[in-house]
């Protein structure tokens, strides 16, 4: 299949089990297709983070094989998937840096070093995207609120441009104000372009992109158009 | 005239004194109710019988004068280490004791062979004399500075395991992404025995240096020694644990670069 019709992600008889531990995906095939705002929904325990984490090979399978763009997950450079496919976990990660030294964290690292990280009037203005014009790029990170810290943490996962993004529950503690201003960002990186995974827990709905749903129970998924 | 002179005798009554020494630490332990009469007891038999034991083997190597028994003696000495090792690192989900024994073999083994080759000079480079007891020195103080480390470095991946992946998560290596726990693992296991050289002669003296003394050699002789035991155990110990830590920490990741230690005795 060429690459460029390839859809963005395939599971085929893809199976997960922690060792000792329940099933958690039972030889399960189905594809997401590129631009699509993914929502990934599911009781709790049922298997909907380690979905995202297999999706960036923070997992492996037990059995099958995860492709994206048509090649197998194994055939890339982990450091590379990550780049094209970014991750947000539920609860912000922040080192002990600086705002600016947070956002700019991604370019620390060999497989970035050819892009060039942004300077402090496009930090600057990246923060007022998200609300958080009256934070100083040089304030020390984990002093922000845990809403700022996620805000932050999902500019610092798209500083590098990835085609996907990954969000594992980014609103589960989240207050309005920071949970409005989450998904009103991945909707709009999604309407430019960026293929979006996002497991959630409430009735969010993504407006203006093409949505789908992906159900996952019993160690089955289930997408529903 | 010298002040020195050969080591004194010590005969059975003279060590039947010594054990009343024992005597007093289990009187306390009795008096106290700490219940350590028995491990007591069973530890004073062990030394005597483990030393005595030792003794004879020492004898015997030096007797027979081969590279092959003086290899084997250290083999053995090397997997005691290990397993001490072993016992003093809770983790389990990751395989450390044969890249831990290869390294201390190799690593003691070289440092020994030179230290008593070419410092000391003695003829054969495995003359059992020098070379059994250096090795012994150095598998001894090199094995606690392992423990320690491999433990920090598998303390911090869990305890850090957020920050690990949030690094990877960001399109960093999985060298990358531990380097810094690498490095105070590292430091963890270096810092006793750099410590040790700033504080020998003031805070504490040595057994080797002691011994020698005690048996009549001369203070300054027994020095200089000491400075090259001290100086192989610095050296001894970095290599050591910063080649295993480096083949450990391989084995924390995946291949996907994925952290494959998790919080916990099980994975998730």
């Amino acid at each position: 299949m060429p690459q460029n019709s390839a859809p963005c992600f395939e599971f085929e008889n893809v199976s997960f089990a922690w060792p000792g531990g329940k099933t958690i995906l039972d030889g399960q095939s189905f594809s997401l297709p590129k631009g699509v705002f993914a929502v990934v929904r599911g009781p709790s325990g049922s298997g909907k983070s380690t979905l995202l984490r297999l999706m960036n090979r923070l997992e492996d399978p037990v059995d099958g094989v995860i492709r994206y763009l048509g090649r197998s997950l194994g055939d890339w450079s982990p450091p590379l998937l990550r780049q094209k496919v970014a991750y947000l976990h539920q609860m912000p990660v922040v080192p002990d840096l600086s705002v600016r030294e947070t956002l700019c964290h991604a370019f620390t690292f060999n497989i970035n070093q050819a892009l060039d990280p942004p300077g402090d009037s496009a930090l600057t203005a990246q923060l007022q995207r998200v609300g958080l014009g009256d934070v100083g790029l040089g304030d020390p990170a984990a002093a922000l609120s845990g809403g700022q810290r996620q805000r932050l943490c999902l500019l610092r996962a798209v500083a590098t441009g990835p085609d996907v993004l990954l969000l594992d529950e980014p609103t589960a503690s989240l207050d309005k104000e920071s949970k409005a201003v989450v998904e009103e960002m991945a909707g709009e990186l999604c309407a430019g372009g960026t293929t979006v995974v996002m497991v959630t827990h409430d009735d969010f709905i993504p407006g203006n992109t093409a949505c789908i749903e992906v159900r996952v129970r019993d160690g089955r998924v289930e997408i529903c158009q | 005239m010298s002040m020195m002179q050969e080591a004194l005798d010590i005969g059975a009554m003279e060590l039947g004194i010594a054990g009343l020494f024992v005597v007093v630490a289990g009187a306390i332990s009795m008096a106290g109710r700490l219940g350590l009469g028995r491990s007591l007891l069973t530890g004073a038999v062990r030394c005597v019988l483990q030393l005595t034991a030792m003794g004879y083997v020492l004898r015997f190597i030096f007797n027979v004068d081969s590279v092959w028994i003086v290899l084997g003696v250290f083999c053995i000495m090397t997997v005691f280490a290990v397993r001490i090792v072993r016992g003093n690192v809770a983790e389990r989900q990751i395989p450390f004791v044969l890249p831990a024994f290869l390294t201390m073999f190799t690593v003691y083994a070289l440092i020994s062979a030179m230290v008593t080759g070419v410092i000391v000079g003695a003829l054969p480079w495995w003359h059992p004399q020098y070379f059994i007891p250096l090795a012994g020195m150095v598998v001894g103080n090199s094995m606690t500075a392992l423990g320690l480390s491999l433990d920090r470095l598998f303390s911090d991946l869990k305890a850090k395991q957020d920050q690990v992946e949030m690094a990877l998560c960001l399109g960093a290596t999985a060298w990358e992404a531990s380097r810094d726990i690498v490095r105070d693992a590292l430091k963890a296991g270096m810092t006793p025995s750099i410590n040790s050289l700033a504080g020998v002669g003031l805070v504490f003296l040595p057994g080797m240096m002691t011994g020698q003394i005690l048996s009549g050699a001369d203070p300054l002789l027994a020095i200089r020694y000491q400075i090259v035991v001290m100086f192989m155990l610095v050296a001894s110990t970095a290599l050591t644990v910063a080649i295993v830590l480096h083949i450990v920490r391989k084995r924390c990741f995946g291949p996907g670069q994925q952290l494959l230690l998790k919080p916990g005795k099980t994975r998730r």
